[in-house]
């Protein structure tokens, strides 16, 4: 998505970042080391993030596409890396997993897109961006904190 | 039961949170947009899941079984949540595996839900095992946790060895009081003739021989061997195992010990058992297809424990050599502690054969010349050894590679029958 909007200049720019990051990410499949999983994504979302900001659009509309593909495109890195594991599936486990990511990239097309629409309803700039970045910071923030403290042994 | 959260966990954090951070940076909230479906799924993923509480037990069929033979079992799986993916580990212990599929499998549990697997299970050696362990670790719908929990309720599962085909055993010298199908060196009654003599007053007239009457003055009566028991005492080398994951002496001993001792006891012997090594271990020698089961159920817990110490005939309770016993050695001939024991019941007069579990088959040269040259003088010692042994009246037979237990026990058959034609 950021290739196909920059300008020829920057587009070779960022494609060698974009191929490094493929690469990097073809790597880490090939590795099996699910930790690094996000890196190749971060920068692709980095592109993305500069992209926007060269062009400095109102508000970009493909942004819940970019969300969803973004979602698809990590969870199908996580599937590549379990399917590594040598324990055999139960019949249709594929079908399910399947299914269950294709859920997901809607989901995320939808939740984007609803925030999208409120963001544009709020304001494209000013209190209403920083207010939906530290609302959605504190709730990160909090996930993580709830995970954390569910994280250890726990006896029957 | 464990809780850990997943890779998964931590890639979506940490996407969120870099996602928000460029987004405040560039103050741009298509950024935060794109981070707000991983926070979102990451909270749900962590917040609400539940412990699924699981329960498993594998129950075999059957509590006994033969070496080799398939044993059908039950895997039983509940959890109170659903499960998305449930890995199941079986920790069989090494010398049992799954027949037909894998011992580690996954499947899906829906919430109270019961789910009984079947399996079959095969011993690949005799012995006793506890096949009870199960692993398992369930991961939940959203695949953010998973929880491990290792269930270890004991269920033993007992082989009993393979017998080896044995036509002939080799009988004992010497004859019990009891009734048995051995025919007894000594006259008296019985079916099997013995020898003509004169009549004397009590001889009963079925026994006399008219034709021999007949041809001499007076009267002649048979004389006839009767049939009696014996006493069989099987002593069990485990002081060394030798071998590899397919086939070990001490495998061998006990296949070929169990063998003999149900032959033995189907000739209505009496049998007992002495397992010389690390551990001695013995049962009083009787007769039946109780004192079978008793005598295998020792046999499975023979195993070599290391030991130092000394050991001699001494150790050996009196009761359980009992005179005129037969005394079949199984062993390999390799501790020299054993075969010290071996001249010693010998010089004690025991009526002793020797079946041994040839170990060459097992026990390859190393490499290179001087480990080829340690190998051969190694065999050269064993058949020293060897002549040591029938130089004292100890019948030896060779169980291994090329030769059956049923060979081996006609060897030592061959040479006692030598060894008496020598003596006269």
């Amino acid at each position: 998505m950021p290739l196909a909007r920059a300008g020829s200049g920057v587009a070779h720019a960022e494609l060698r970042i974009a191929v490094v990051a493929v690469a990097g990410l073809v790597v880490i499949l090939a590795l099996g080391l699910p930790s690094f999983v996000p890196a190749p994504f971060v920068v692709i979302a980095g592109l993305y993030g500069a992209q926007l900001t060269v062009d400095d659009v109102p508000l970009d509309v493909a942004a819940p596409a970019f969300a969803a593909g973004l979602v698809v495109g990590v969870e199908l890195a996580y599937w590549s890396l379990d399917l590594r594991d040598r324990v055999k599936g139960a019949p249709g486990d594929e079908l399910r997993r399947l299914a269950y990511v294709a859920a997901l990239g809607v989901l995320a097309l939808v939740v984007s897109a609803v925030l999208l629409a409120l963001v544009d309803a709020i304001s494209a700039r000013g209190l209403g961006v920083d207010v939906l970045g530290a609302v959605a910071a504190a709730c990160a923030l909090l996930a993580v904190v709830l995970f954390a403290r569910g994280r250890g042994p726990t006896e029957d | 039961m464990t809780r850990r959260g997943t890779a998964r966990v931590e890639g979506y954090a940490l996407l969120a949170a870099l996602l928000l951070v460029a987004a405040l940076a560039l103050r741009r909230p298509e950024l935060a947009i794109a981070a707000a479906p991983f926070a979102l799924v990451l909270a749900a993923g962590t917040t609400l899941t539940r412990d699924p509480r699981l329960q498993a037990a594998l129950l075999p069929a059957a509590s006994r079984t033969l070496e080799g033979d398939p044993v059908e079992a039950a895997l039983t799986l509940e959890s109170s949540v659903p499960v998305g993916r449930l890995e199941v580990f079986l920790e069989l212990p090494a010398g049992v595996e799954v027949a037909e599929g894998s011992p580690a499998f996954a499947l899906s549990l829906a919430p109270g839900e019961e789910q009984e697997i079947p399996l079959l299970l095969r011993c690949t050696r005799w012995g006793v095992f506890d096949v009870g362990k199960v692993e398992l670790r369930a991961t939940d719908l959203l695949r953010f946790v998973t929880w491990e929990r290792r269930l270890s309720e004991p269920r033993t599962l007992k082989a009993y060895p393979r017998l080896e085909q044995t036509r002939h055993v080799v009988s004992a010298l010497e004859t019990q009081v009891y009734a048995g199908n051995e025919v007894a060196r000594h006259p008296g009654d019985g079916i099997e003739y013995a020898d003509l003599r004169d009549f004397v007053p009590g001889d009963r007239v079925r026994s006399i021989n008219w034709r021999a009457s007949a041809r001499r003055q007076g009267l002649i009566v048979n004389e006839r061997h009767p049939e009696r028991n014996t006493d069989v005492v099987i002593l069990v080398d485990s002081f060394v195992d030798l071998g590899a994951d397919q086939r070990s002496t001490l495998d061998d001993t006990v296949r070929a010990a169990a063998a003999l001792a149900s032959r033995y006891l189907e000739r209505r012997d009496r049998v007992g058992l002495v397992g010389y090594g690390g551990i001695l271990r013995w049962l009083r020698p009787g007769m039946g297809a109780a004192q079978r089961y008793r005598l295998i159920e020792t046999l499975l817990e023979t195993g070599v424990e290391p030991t130092f110490t000394w050991r001699d005939a001494n150790l050996i309770p009196a009761r359980i050599l009992a005179p005129k016993a037969l005394v079949v050695a199984l062993t390999s001939l390799v501790d020299p502690r054993f075969v010290t024991m071996l001249e010693d019941l010998r010089a004690r007069r025991f009526d002793l054969v020797v079946v041994e579990i040839e170990p060459s088959g097992l026990v390859r040269p190393g490499p290179g010349r001087t480990a080829a040259l340690a190998h051969r003088l190694w065999l050269l010692e064993r058949d020293v050894l060897r002549m040591r042994l029938a130089g004292a009246g100890i019948a030896v037979g060779r169980w291994g590679d090329e030769t059956s237990l049923e060979e081996a026990l006609e060897e030592v058959r061959t040479f006692r029958r030598y060894a008496r034609r020598a003596r006269v």
